[in-house]
Parts: structure tokens; C-alpha cells; sequence
């Protein structure tokens, strides 16, 4: 009896407690994707207040325009390389700090810093960096005898692409490097001691012990990379605006310029449905591997 | 004891100080063009400032809107984050100490929130905003960022609330002490190593964020420090030293926040990452 009150009385305060952040969710986050969902099936400019239900038609210009063709190829070398990129410079980075001897807190730091940087100001010294005329990389060159490689390393659309995922490196790169580094500093050292004892070199020490201990790092690390590139919007809309021609859209860039700029809302909103989708399944994907990992150790 | 430096310390000294140079030269970059006129930039990218050049401080700050771009950022991060602190952890702790079906159900519920990219609900947020009257007001994002946030917060809050003893509080319970005041008085400062990072890491987000302080906030005044300097970009598209001024004092916060509570930025990431 007295239990039951007790759990009455800690239910009322209970709902208090919740509702602020309840409503709030669900007022700017639920709602506008439930709505999202909706205008996905309307040719809506986002304008005018009569809302045309077109069914499936966006969907099937989807599936039919080349210009999103190209913005989800460009999202999936993104993926792609910003995955393997960052997580092989997070992990030398890491294992540097791990094992440098001198001032190892001031090279963290110095790793980690562009990480605090917004894609917008990251993208505009990147892109003055990478000026064709002022740019201090084409200064380089010249200076080194290379002068041959001089390109305009923005407006090229070969090169335009490969600027923004280099940039994209150097900015997140450091926050991958906290991971794995508090993955390596959870090895304990006696597994190094007790090997090098039988004679492993480090090569051998890092491919037994380090690489398989800091799978667990490595997960998080490969699926929070993989999300993270999909939203890359910041340094795309300062350094090409999607350009030159289509060569750096994506799809979120597409979403934008689609809904904003050229007002098909509608559209928009269809496109925003296939991140949605994509975003869902690296997540569910991330659930699934990182519980089976848990029940494994 | 102290070891003997070996020749293997000093090749990974060398490496990591090569790679480090490669990571610090563009930030040192932009604060050294800062103090350059254009004139300069434009000769030698490289070359070191010839004197301390503030002319472009002083435009920036005197003839331009950044002053009331950079009031502007302060309110939106101040603001929110003081609200997230207070309307985040209560909820964690009564989904956590409940621990019922229907507080695992809100949970679950929240944590949906992190699956769903900003770009999938911006559009249709934009209009819900005009419709409710908070578009092109400071509430709007202010709103928009707790909201956004509750998702990542829950979680990070539930997962160091497990961790706490609930005997202080069932003793302040017999005591007579009100829920609301066990909360704040008792658990709410044994939370403040979450805080912490929850603070560090929406704060930092908030005050580099783009996309939506320019879509929402009104076209023709002052909108945050990020959407001015992008506009800068293409506006005073031949006048970078007044671009590089921009950057430095936008960065100068974030930097000065970074040394100071370096510790929480790092704690954040890691346990964020661990969680979520």
C-alpha cells in the first residue's frame, strides 16, 4: 500500500520533470520530420498554401535525374573516403600522442584544435590556402621547383572534390584521435611487456595486441565518421557552392539548393526522405554490431 | 627513474612535430594574415605581418554589423545552453529513477532523435516557425538547438545518473525534502562533470553553427559571427585581411574555452562516442 503511493507520488513528479523536454522534441523535431514525411508525397514550393498531392512522382524523379545520380555518388565517395581517411590519419595521430615523449599534451592539442573550428571559417582559409593566384600551396610549389603542379585546385572539378575531403580530414581527424587514443591508453601495458619478452617487434606487437583491443574503438570511430560525412554541408556551401558545375553537390547540399534556392520543397523534402534512409541504416547497422560486441566481451 | 631517450623516442618526436606543423599552419595562417593589410596577402601568402596591421579590427568592428553579429551569437549559445541545463538532466533523472515502462518508452522515444539529420525536418521547421511567430526571432534556433540536443543530452545524463547511489536521496526523501528540491540540491551538483561536457560540446556547436541562424534569423540585420564572414566571403570578396580579421575573433572564444576546459572537451567526445 505505502509502496504504491510511494510510486504514484514519483510518477506525478515524474511527468513533470519530462514534459519540457517532451514538448519541446516533439514540437521542433517530431512534428517537422512528420511533416517532412508528408510534404515528401506533394509538389509544394513552399510558398503557396494550397499543398498538391502528387503520390510518388518525387520519388521517381529521384530515381530518374541524373543531377541526384551525381549528388549521391559525390555523397558516397565523400562517405567512402572521409571513412577510410579519417580513421587511418585518428589512428597514427592517436598512437603519435601515445607514444611521443615530449610535450604530449601541446601536439593533442594542436591535433585536436581544427576540430573546434566551424566548417565555414575551416573552408575559407582552405580555400584561400588553395587560391590559384594568391594561395599559399601554389606559392609552395613554386618555391619547391614544382611549379608544374600548379593547379586551380577549387575551380577544377577533378581537384574540387579532392580539396574539400582533404580539408574535411585535417578538420575532423583530431576528434577520432580522443577516441582511439582513450582505447589505447585501455590496453594494459603487462600485454606489450609479456610480448616483447617472447620478442615480438612492434610491428608484430601492434598487429596482435593494439589493432585487435581497439576494434571496439574502431567501430564507433568508422560508423560516427560515416554519419558525420553524410551531413558535410559547412565547407561545401564556402568553398564551391556544389561547384564547379555539379562536381561537389551531395545530397545535403542538394536538399538545400533544391528547397531554398530553386523552391520545390516538395522535392526537397523527397530528398531528405533517402538521408533520412541512409542515416537510419548506418545507425541501426552501429546498434546492432556494438550490442553483439558487448554480449562478446 | 628516467629512461634513456633512445633513437626510436626521438624519430616519433620528429614525426609527430612534422605532422604537427602540417596541422597548426593553417590556423597560424589565418591570425598571421589578420595582421596583414591586403596589399601584403596578396604580394606574399607567406611572408611574416611587416607591423602589427589593425586596420581591418577596427573596420570590422566601427563600420560593419559584426559587433551586433557577435551579441547575437553570445545570446543564442548563452541562452540555450542555460536552458538545456535546466530542462535536460530533470528529465533524465525522472526517466532513470522511475525506471518504468512508459519512462523506457519516452527513452526510446527520445534517443529516435539522434537518427534524424537536421537536413531531414529543416525545411518544414522553417514554416512551422513562421506559423507559430518565432521565425526570424532569436527564440526560433533557441528552441530549435534544445530541442535538437535533448536526444544526445538524455543519454548522456542516464548513463552517468546509473552510477549514482540512490541512498542520499531516499534518506532526503524520508527527511522530507521535495523532490524538486532532492533534485537540485542533492543530484544536480554530483551531475557536473556532465554538464560539463554537455555544455562544452552544444556550446561549441551552437557557436559555429550555419545553416540555420542564416535561414532563420531576418535578412537586412545582423545575424551570428559564422553567417556575417560567410557573407563576407562573397561580398568583400577581394578583402581578405578583413575576412582573416573576422575568423581570428570568432576563434579567439572557442580557443580561449578550449585551454581553459580542455579536459571536458575531451571527456565529452569520448564518452558521447562510447554511448552513443
Amino acid at each position: 500500500m505505502i509502496a504504491q503511493l510511494k510510486k504514484k507520488k514519483w510518477t506525478h513528479y515524474a511527468i513533470w520533470f519530462i514534459f519540457p523536454a517532451f514538448l519541446l522534441y516533439t514540437a521542433f523535431v517530431i512534428i517537422p520530420t512528420l511533416s517532412s514525411v508528408y510534404l515528401s508525397f506533394t509538389s509544394w514550393d513552399g510558398l503557396s498554401s494550397n499543398i498538391k498531392y502528387i503520390g510518388l512522382d518525387n520519388f521517381i524523379e529521384i530515381i530518374n535525374s541524373p543531377r541526384v545520380h551525381n549528388a549521391l555518388k559525390n555523397t558516397l565517395i565523400f562517405a567512402f573516403s572521409l571513412v577510410i581517411l579519417e580513421n587511418v590519419l585518428a589512428l597514427l595521430l592517436a598512437i603519435l600522442v601515445d607514444q611521443v615523449r615530449w610535450f604530449r599534451n601541446f601536439f593533442r592539442s594542436i591535433f585536436y584544435f581544427p576540430v573546434l573550428m566551424s566548417g565555414i571559417i575551416m573552408g575559407f582559409i582552405w580555400m584561400i590556402i588553395m587560391n590559384y593566384n594568391f594561395g599559399v600551396l601554389n606559392q609552395l610549389l613554386d618555391m619547391t621547383g614544382l611549379g608544374f603542379l600548379k593547379a586551380d585546385w577549387l575551380g577544377n572539378p577533378d581537384f574540387a572534390l579532392i580539396a574539400i575531403i582533404l580539408s574535411t580530414v585535417w578538420k575532423a581527424a583530431g576528434y577520432y584521435m580522443v577516441i582511439y587514443l582513450a582505447g589505447l591508453q585501455g590496453i594494459p601495458q603487462e600485454l606489450h611487456e609479456a610480448a616483447s619478452i617472447d620478442g615480438a617487434n612492434r610491428w608484430q606487437q601492434f598487429r596482435s595486441i593494439t589493432f585487435p583491443l581497439l576494434a571496439g574503438a574502431m567501430t564507433v570511430c568508422v560508423m560516427l565518421s560515416m554519419i558525420g560525412s553524410l551531413k558535410i554541408f559547412d565547407q561545401i556551401a564556402v568553398m564551391t557552392d556544389g561547384g564547379p558545375g555539379f562536381a561537389t553537390e551531395t545530397l545535403t547540399y542538394i536538399i538545400y539548393k533544391v528547397g531554398f534556392g530553386e523552391l520545390r520543397q516538395g522535392f526537397g523534402t523527397a530528398l531528405s526522405m533517402v538521408l533520412f534512409l541512409l542515416t537510419l541504416v548506418i545507425s541501426l547497422v552501429q546498434i546492432k554490431v556494438l550490442r553483439k560486441r558487448e554480449v562478446q566481451m | 627513474m628516467k629512461k634513456k631517450v633512445t633513437a626510436n623516442d626521438v624519430i616519433v618526436f620528429a614525426v609527430t612535430f612534422v605532422i604537427a606543423i602540417v596541422f597548426a599552419f593553417p590556423i597560424y595562417f589565418n591570425i598571421m594574415s589578420a595582421f596583414k593589410s591586403n596589399g601584403e596577402i596578396m604580394r606574399d601568402a607567406i611572408a611574416f605581418p611587416k607591423g602589427l596591421y589593425v586596420d581591418s579590427f577596427k573596420y570590422l568592428l566601427t563600420e560593419t554589423q559584426y559587433p551586433a553579429a557577435m551579441l547575437n551569437s553570445s545570446i543564442l549559445t548563452f541562452s540555450s545552453i542555460i536552458v538545456m541545463v535546466l530542462v535536460i538532466p530533470m528529465a533524465a533523472y525522472a526517466i532513470e529513477r522511475t525506471n518504468s515502462k512508459w519512462t523506457n518508452g519516452v527513452f526510446t522515444y527520445f534517443l529516435f532523435g539522434m537518427m534524424i539529420p537536421f537536413q531531414v525536418y529543416m525545411i518544414p521547421l522553417f514554416k512551422q516557425l513562421k506559423m507559430i511567430g518565432l521565425f526570424g526571432t532569436l527564440w526560433g534556433p533557441i528552441l530549435v538547438y534544445i530541442s535538437g540536443s535533448v536526444g544526445f543530452g538524455v543519454l548522456l545524463y542516464t548513463s552517468f545518473l546509473k552510477g549514482i547511489p540512490r541512498e542520499i536521496e531516499e534518506s532526503a526523501e524520508i527527511d522530507g525534502c521535495s523532490r524538486t528540491g532532492i533534485f537540485w540540491k542533492i543530484v544536480f551538483p554530483l551531475l557536473g562533470p556532465v554538464t560539463a561536457s554537455m555544455v562544452v560540446l552544444q556550446g561549441l556547436g551552437i557557436w559555429n553553427d550555419f545553416l540555420m541562424p542564416m535561414m532563420v534569423l531576418p535578412a537586412g540585420q545582423a545575424k551570428t559571427m559564422i553567417v556575417e564572414l560567410f557573407y563576407y566571403v562573397g561580398e568583400f570578396s577581394s578583402r581578405w585581411d578583413m575576412i582573416f580579421a573576422g575568423t581570428t575573433m570568432s576563434l579567439i572564444p572557442v580557443l580561449i574555452a578550449f585551454l581553459s576546459l580542455q579536459k571536458y572537451f575531451v571527456k565529452g567526445v569520448s564518452s558521447g562516442a562510447i554511448k552513443g
